[in-house]
Formats: C-alpha cells, sequence, structure tokens
C-alpha cells in the first residue's frame, strides 16, 4: 500500500507548433495507490487527457514529452522501448475511450472486437478465446447472444460496457477511464459507474478516472487532482474537497454545481419577485408531430421523433423542456422556430387565431418575434465573419436600425450579454474568443431582433461547467428585466431547477409529466421522471446499497 | 463608416493572402505562376513574331535565335512565349467557369436539397458518366476550331466533378448551426450561400479551380495536339502539332519540342506547389507535423510511441 502504482513526476508534455511550443501539461505531478479511484478533473484545455496519453506515450505528433517521468508498476515508461511499451499497455494497463463509438470498430462484430485483444496479448485463439469473451460479458452484464452483434446494432450504454469488457480482457492491474460516460445519457451513465464500482470490488483493481464532471467524481473517487490550464491545481481526499477545497477554482467549480435534490439553494440565479403571467399563452402547441421517413425506396423506415406534444408558454415564463437523447427535444426547437415542418399539428403564436405552420415561407415578423440560442458556440457562428457581422446582419434585415444608430446598439448589446468592453468584442472573430464568450455572442445574437421569445437548446451543455451558471443567469435577468419567454432546452434537470419555472419531461416524442419545477422534483409522480430526479441527485452511488459506499480505510487515511 | 473599415481588418481574404506568402509552396509556386503570365502578356510586343519566316529551318539554339527555329523557320522563343498567351488564357479561364458552374449548381443543389436537388444530381450524374475524352474530340473536330470552341469543350466536360464535390460539401454546412441561426434572423436563402456559406469553401473553391486549371492546360495542348484547334494560332498545342508534324523526333530537331514541353511541366508543376500549399494554409496541421518532424531529434521519433526528449535533470 505504501508503494503507489503509479507515480507521475513533473511530467511536462510541449505541442510542437510554429516557432513557440504550446505547453500542453506543466510540471503535473501525482501518486496513485494500489486499488484507489483516482480522479482527475478538468474542463476542456486543461490537460487532462494529454497527461494520460503521455503516461501511455500515445500522444501523436506534434507533441513532446519535454520533462519529467512516469513510473507505473515501478517500470520507468519514459526510458522503455517501443517493443516494451506494447508489451506493456493492455498487460499492465488499459484505457478506455472517450467515445464508445469511436472505439468500437463497426466492421468487426463484437466476438471479434474481444478475439482480437486475446489473440495478442495472450494467444488465446478459438473456443479458449470464446468462453473467455463470454466471461467478459457476463461480467458487465451483456447476454453472450450478443457477441455476434456489431456495434451499430447495440445501444450506447451497451457498447460502452463491451469497450470496458475489452479493456478488463487480460485483467491488468490499472485501468484508465478517458470520459467514458460523456457521451451517454444521466441515467445509464449512472448504471455504467455503478458497474464499474461493483467489478472494481470484486476484482480489484485501479482506476484512473478522467472526467470534466467533478459532481460525478465526488460520488465515488478516493482522492481527486485538479487541473487547469495544464497544471495540477489542488490534490486532495474527496473528502475535503467536497467540504469545498482550498484553491479558488475548485471553490468555484463546487459552488456552481446546481443539485436536483434537497432544498433549493436562493440566489443561484435572479427570479422576479412574483410571479404572474397573463391569460392567453404567447405560444401555444397543439397535438404536434414529426416524422422522419428515410429515402430508401427498398426499405421505407419511419421515425417518430415527436409524437402528440401539446403545451402552452405564458408570456413571461421560462419553461424546461428536460429529456435525454432521442426524446425529441431537439426536434421540437426546429419545429418551434419553424427550421422545419410538422408532419401534424399546429403552433399558434399570440393568440388562437394566428396559426403559423400553414405557409411554407415563414414572414420576417415571426423571424422576428422567434429566436433561437444552439447548443454548440464554435458552430452556430460563422467563423469568417466579425461579431460585429453577426449582430448587425439581423438588424439589416428587418431594417430597425440605421447605420449610424448600428455600431452603438451593437456594442449597448454585448456589454448587456456581459461582453465589455463591447467595442473590443464587436471587431473579434470567432475563433479569437473562448466557448462561453462566444456562446454569449450567439445570445445576443438572438436578442438583438428584441424577441418575446426565445428558444435556448442545450445553451450550456458544450460550455466547461465553472461558466454554465453565469450563462444561464443572462437568460433569468433577461427574463426579470424585458418580460422574455424563453424555452430551455436541456437534459439536466438540475439546471432545469434553477432557470425554469415549469418543466415538461419528455420522453421519445412524447410528454411524460409537466408540472411547476419544485413541485416536478419533490414529488415527482411518473416512474420515469422519479429515476431522472434520483439520477441527478447527489449520493446516488451510495444509495444503492453497502456495496457501493466508499472503503473507509481510503477516507480515514 | 471608419468603424466599418476597421471591422474588415483580418477578414478571411487577408488571413488566405497572408497564409499564401507565408507558406514557401504556395509562395514559390504563385510566383512562377505570375512570372509565366507576365511573360506571356508583355514580352510579344518586344520580340519576333511567332509566324515569319525568319531564318533557316530547324537551325539549332544560337545568339541570333536562342531556341533555334522550327520546320518553318519561325522563332522557337517568339513562339514558347506567345504560345503562353491563349494557353495560359484558356485554361484559367476554363478553370474560373467550370468552378464557376460547378458551384452553382452544387450549391444550388446541397443547399436546396429535395426534387432540385434530384433533378441537377442527375443531370450531374449525366455528365460524369459521358466519356470525356471521345466527347471533347468529337465536339472539338465538329465545331469551328476556334479558341472559344476549344473553352466551350473543356467547360461542358469538366464541370460535373466539381459541382458533386461542392453539392457534398454544401450538404455538410446546409446543416451547420450558424446556416440555421442566418435562417432564424430572417437571411435569404442566396444570401446563406453566397455570403455565408462559400467562403467557407474557399480552400475548396482554390483547389478546385488549380486542379480544373491543370486539366484545361492538359486537355487543351493534348486536343491541339491532335490537330483539332485551330493550327493557325500560335499555343502551346500547336506548337507540339507543328514539331511532331515536321517530324522533329526524326531530324533529332529536340530544340522545337523542348521550350514548349518545359513550360508546360513547370506551370502544372507551379499549380501543384500552390494546390500543396493551399493544403497546408488551410490545415495548419501539416505545416506543425513538419516543423515537429524538424525539431525533433530523429533518433526519437519512433513511429509507435510519443518522444520524450529530456529525462530528469
Amino acid at each position: 500500500m505504501n508503494n503507489p502504482i503509479i507515480s507521475v513526476n513533473n511530467l511536462s508534455v510541449e505541442y510542437v507548433t510554429g516557432i513557440k511550443s504550446v505547453q500542453a501539461v506543466h510540471n503535473v505531478s501525482f501518486e496513485i495507490n494500489s486499488g484507489e479511484i483516482f480522479g482527475l478533473v478538468g474542463e476542456s484545455g486543461s490537460g487532462k487527457s494529454t497527461v494520460v496519453q503521455a503516461m501511455m506515450r500515445i500522444l501523436p505528433p506534434p507533441a513532446l514529452i519535454s520533462k519529467g517521468n512516469v513510473f507505473i508498476n515501478n517500470e520507468d515508461i519514459m526510458a522503455a522501448s517501443e517493443a516494451d511499451i506494447i508489451n506493456f499497455r493492455w498487460k499492465k494497463i488499459s484505457i478506455v475511450m472517450q467515445s464508445a463509438l469511436n472505439a468500437l470498430n463497426p466492421v468487426l462484430s463484437v466476438r471479434e472486437q474481444i478475439h482480437d485483444v486475446l489473440k495478442i496479448h495472450k494467444g488465446l485463439i478459438g473456443i479458449e478465446a470464446d468462453n473467455r469473451a463470454k466471461e467478459l460479458l457476463s461480467l458487465v452484464d451483456i447476454e453472450y447472444n450478443r457477441l455476434d452483434s456489431f456495434p451499430h446494432q447495440l445501444s450506447g450504454g451497451m457498447k460502452q460496457r463491451i469497450v470496458i469488457a475489452i479493456a478488463l480482457a487480460i485483467m491488468p492491474p490499472i485501468i484508465i477511464m478517458d470520459e467514458p460516460t460523456t457521451a451517454l445519457d444521466v441515467i445509464v451513465e449512472r448504471e455504467i459507474i455503478s458497474k464499474v464500482i461493483e467489478l472494481r470490488k470484486k476484482l480489484d483493481f485501479t482506476i484512473l478516472f478522467i472526467t470534466h464532471d467533478l459532481n460525478l467524481l465526488l460520488e465515488f473517487a478516493d482522492r481527486l487532482a485538479i487541473m487547469k490550464d495544464g497544471e495540477v491545481v489542488e490534490l486532495d481526499e474527496v473528502k475535503n474537497i467536497q467540504k469545498g477545497g482550498k484553491h479558488p477554482y475548485t471553490k468555484k467549480l463546487i459552488g456552481s454545481i446546481p443539485s436536483a435534490s434537497g432544498v433549493r439553494q436562493k440566489g443561484l440565479l435572479t427570479k422576479p419577485d412574483k410571479l404572474t403571467f397573463p391569460k392567453d399563452p404567447i405560444l401555444e402547441v397543439k397535438d404536434l408531430e414529426k416524422v422522419f421517413q428515410s429515402s430508401n425506396i427498398f426499405n421505407k423506415q419511419k421515425l417518430v421523433a415527436v409524437n402528440g406534444v401539446s403545451f402552452k408558454i405564458f408570456k413571461g415564463e421560462i419553461i424546461g423542456l428536460v429529456g435525454e437523447s432521442g426524446s425529441g427535444k431537439s426536434t421540437i426547437a426546429k419545429l418551434v422556430t419553424r427550421l422545419m415542418r410538422p408532419s401534424a399539428g399546429s403552433i399558434y403564436l399570440n393568440g388562437k387565431n394566428k396559426k403559423v405552420t400553414e405557409s411554407r415561407n415563414v414572414p420576417l415578423e415571426y423571424r422576428k418575434t422567434v429566436q433561437m440560442v444552439f447548443q454548440d458556440p464554435f458552430g452556430s457562428l460563422n467563423s469568417i465573419h466579425t461579431v460585429y457581422h453577426h449582430l448587425a446582419r439581423p438588424l439589416f434585415r428587418h431594417k430597425l436600425k440605421d447605420q449610424t444608430e448600428m455600431f452603438p446598439y451593437i456594442v449597448h448589446l454585448l456589454e448587456k450579454v456581459g461582453l465589455t468592453p463591447g467595442d473590443k468584442f464587436a471587431k473579434k472573430f470567432p475563433h479569437e474568443m473562448s466557448g462561453g464568450e462566444r456562446q454569449r455572442v450567439a445570445i445576443a445574437r438572438a436578442l438583438s431582433l428584441d424577441p418575446q421569445i426565445i428558444v435556448a437548446d442545450e445553451p450550456t451543455s458544450m460550455l466547461d461547467v465553472s461558466i454554465r451558471m453565469d450563462v444561464l443567469e443572462i437568460f433569468a435577468k433577461m427574463r426579470k428585466e424585458n418580460n422574455l419567454t424563453v424555452l430551455f432546452i436541456t437534459h439536466d434537470l438540475a439546471s432545469a431547477r434553477y432557470l425554469a419555472d415549469r418543466i415538461i419531461v419528455l420522453k421519445n416524442g412524447a410528454i411524460v409529466e409537466e408540472n411547476a419545477s419544485e413541485k416536478l422534483i419533490q414529488s415527482p409522480k411518473k416512474e420515469y421522471t422519479k429515476q431522472l430526479v434520483t439520477a441527478a441527485s447527489p449520493g446516488w452511488l451510495s444509495s444503492l446499497g453497502e456495496n457501493f459506499e466508499k472503503k473507509e480505510e481510503y477516507n480515514d487515511q | 463608416m471608419n468603424n466599418k473599415n476597421n471591422l474588415q481588418q483580418n477578414s478571411i481574404f487577408t488571413r488566405w493572402v497572408s497564409g499564401i506568402i507565408e507558406n514557401q509552396k504556395a509562395f514559390s509556386g504563385s510566383c512562377i505562376i505570375l512570372f509565366f503570365a507576365l511573360v506571356a502578356i508583355f514580352v510579344p510586343f518586344f520580340i519576333n513574331s511567332p509566324t515569319d519566316f525568319l531564318g533557316t529551318p530547324l537551325s539549332p539554339p544560337s545568339f541570333e535565335y536562342i531556341f533555334g527555329t522550327n520546320g518553318q523557320g519561325q522563332d522557337v522563343f517568339a513562339q514558347t512565349i506567345c504560345g503562353a498567351r491563349q494557353t495560359l488564357f484558356v485554361g484559367f479561364s476554363a478553370g474560373i467557369l467550370v468552378v464557376i458552374i460547378g458551384a452553382l449548381i452544387g450549391g444550388i443543389a446541397g443547399f436546396y436539397g429535395g426534387r432540385i436537388d434530384d433533378i441537377l444530381s442527375l443531370l450531374i450524374n449525366v455528365f460524369l458518366v459521358m466519356p470525356g475524352l471521345p466527347l471533347m474530340v468529337i465536339l472539338a473536330s465538329w465545331l469551328p476550331p476556334t479558341p472559344g470552341t476549344l473553352l466551350g469543350v473543356l467547360v461542358l466536360t469538366g464541370w460535373a466533378w466539381n459541382a458533386r464535390i461542392i453539392r457534398s460539401q454544401m450538404m455538410t454546412f446546409r446543416n451547420r448551426d450558424f446556416v440555421s441561426a442566418a435562417i432564424i434572423s430572417g437571411e435569404s436563402n442566396i444570401r446563406i450561400i453566397v455570403v455565408e456559406i462559400m467562403p467557407r469553401m474557399l480552400s475548396l473553391l482554390a483547389s478546385a479551380f488549380i486542379g480544373a486549371s491543370i486539366y484545361a492546360i492538359g486537355a487543351q495542348v493534348g486536343l491541339e495536339f491532335l490537330g483539332l484547334g485551330d493550327i493557325s494560332t500560335v499555343t502551346w498545342g500547336t506548337n507540339l502539332y507543328w514539331a511532331s508534324n515536321d517530324l522533329a523526333l526524326l531530324t533529332e530537331s529536340w530544340w522545337t519540342f523542348v521550350p514548349t514541353g518545359l513550360s508546360i511541366a513547370i506551370v502544372s508543376f507551379a499549380l501543384t506547389l500552390i494546390n500543396f500549399g493551399i493544403d497546408e494554409v488551410s490545415n495548419p496541421r501539416l505545416i506543425s507535423e513538419r516543423i515537429w518532424r524538424n525539431k525533433v531529434p530523429k533518433e526519437l521519433i519512433n513511429h509507435g510511441i510519443t518522444p520524450v526528449t529530456s529525462q530528469n535533470e
């Protein structure tokens, strides 16, 4: 126990580009004890994946390990030859990559992919390999008749479990997990994590778990290292970090996590003093239906994305549309903003008599009333135009401002969404800004036409955790000041709880439950909603039973 | 409007121009092309007429005629330079037209999709499956042999492939969020295609132009060599045609075809250099990998594992 199984000392990694090299990782040191779950947390660009890939020496060019050493099982990785390293990978340490979709080869069956690993590293073939493959699948609770399935026939959760099974194939003492659950839905994520914890109990391996989601690691890790800009800013036991940590960055991370359980924290987001809504809805959606039809003439397939959804939104209200991937929530956003025509049903704007879905051409008036903020701040701005262009075009198009008023108005808008000084930001190109700043520009663009309704499709899911609440605050503030109506679409129940007044839970294109936010969180009626609420609450893992509680010895170390 | 001018700084075009100038490959390629273009435009005013009978036929290079004379006693130097004029003009015009037509048809098909795409794709596919070379030969011999005919034939047989590529690129852009955002802000479709999407395709359009120009120059020279162009004009293709007609190989008068052939090769080489350069400018990873290879000591570069420069001090 005293001898660490992994020790990383002063590791530095450079990316050799142009005249100056970019320091991606700077003097990172940590030790992992045998049998421990060690978490590495950081936002995008913090260098957490680079550290791990440098440890395995699988970083592609133009990376260069400029300093430091790494000992795994007392073997000096930096001095090892290529043959040593290849021999070492998978037998001593295996890695579960971020996206199971990419980690599995789409043209090979599960059986062939497991056999590959067994043959190369253990020389097992034929029936022996088959038996081992069956054992591995039963470890991760997948029936062995799935052996002949191809990756596309499996769900995301199943694929991820198979990748874990392959990582376990040779029973390495250390497993590295690089964001293994990021692409998965919350409920599936919880299943995978509890499976991993259960397996570790049974097989006793060491886990190095990398994620951007501090909340998740607090559930099951023993010790944590928090990374920022290529350096470890804090390294401590989980119980100390849970209390708030020492470094201001840790404090910020801990403080910015909304929770779906317990009493609602006050003051996290601005709320108007009293909530009263007019009697008539500003937007009404009735029996909305969208069916996608594949155009293959031999095999006509129908996919019902949205199935009879009806809801009303009142002026000044924030509605949370919560659902997992495939629930049809983004399709609803596209239907409401009329990027797509519904297959059936209707959308009424401002009173009953204006049915908006009849004509193919969308009137400018509708565009002006309903605006949208997209999920991906990197994709929703055009990289060849300045911020000024993005904000000025809608105003030109709708003839709202003339040349002389334009620039001051845009500066004002930018400062309103927290981009000061506005005149500097107006001249910037998207690639000169961070993700959070871009998303603010996207929000400013949506606000530039002074719309009545904003559809926000997962506006924070691609942003770093520490700035998510700041971005949500813009919506909360705009609602309070301008009586803006927001349709907030998210997969994250906790953030919907804090921003929205009312939550609609979607599953498979239909509404499961609809209620005022606090009521829905505190007393969910439907089974699915209950699952969602439990999965988003802290302590979900230990609530599964004593098997999942942390080993005391580490807690008291 | 001072503000607005400031905003244009650092726009995509200036970034591209500076990228090309800084890139060695693109820069040297551009210099060669520029040299050829300037020579073709201005030098003919100062030298012998390429069609005059000047000296003893098939006399080798000398001080008087530095590239010698051909079978008709014409100055090969003058022919090479004057030939560049029409060859380069037709080649680059065909390149531009091919890209414009391809961008128009492919862009519209990819952006609108549905029935419009079905019809335009059918058109593109018909032109793709038509055998280009025989069609080119038949059209060129059937139509009156003028530079315009050649241009038309080259564009007609060359546009479809580019249209196909641009169509697929447009289809991927069509569903990007920035296009949806432009639609929601009320922009017209034409403006979205021209102002929002086309500049994003600049590297594709530029390399399509380069590719089409190389093809057009090659095909044009080939047609003229076969005698399908206007043999009374002076182009690189007709130079080669006459060289072969006058049995240059049998008489061992190499100077009648080497200058022209070399010019064609150098121009194609320069265009290819520009194409590589555009690749690197639009995909910086290619450059950084080269820098990495130069900087990291050779013995450390190992195919399978990340190099380590120094052990702990």
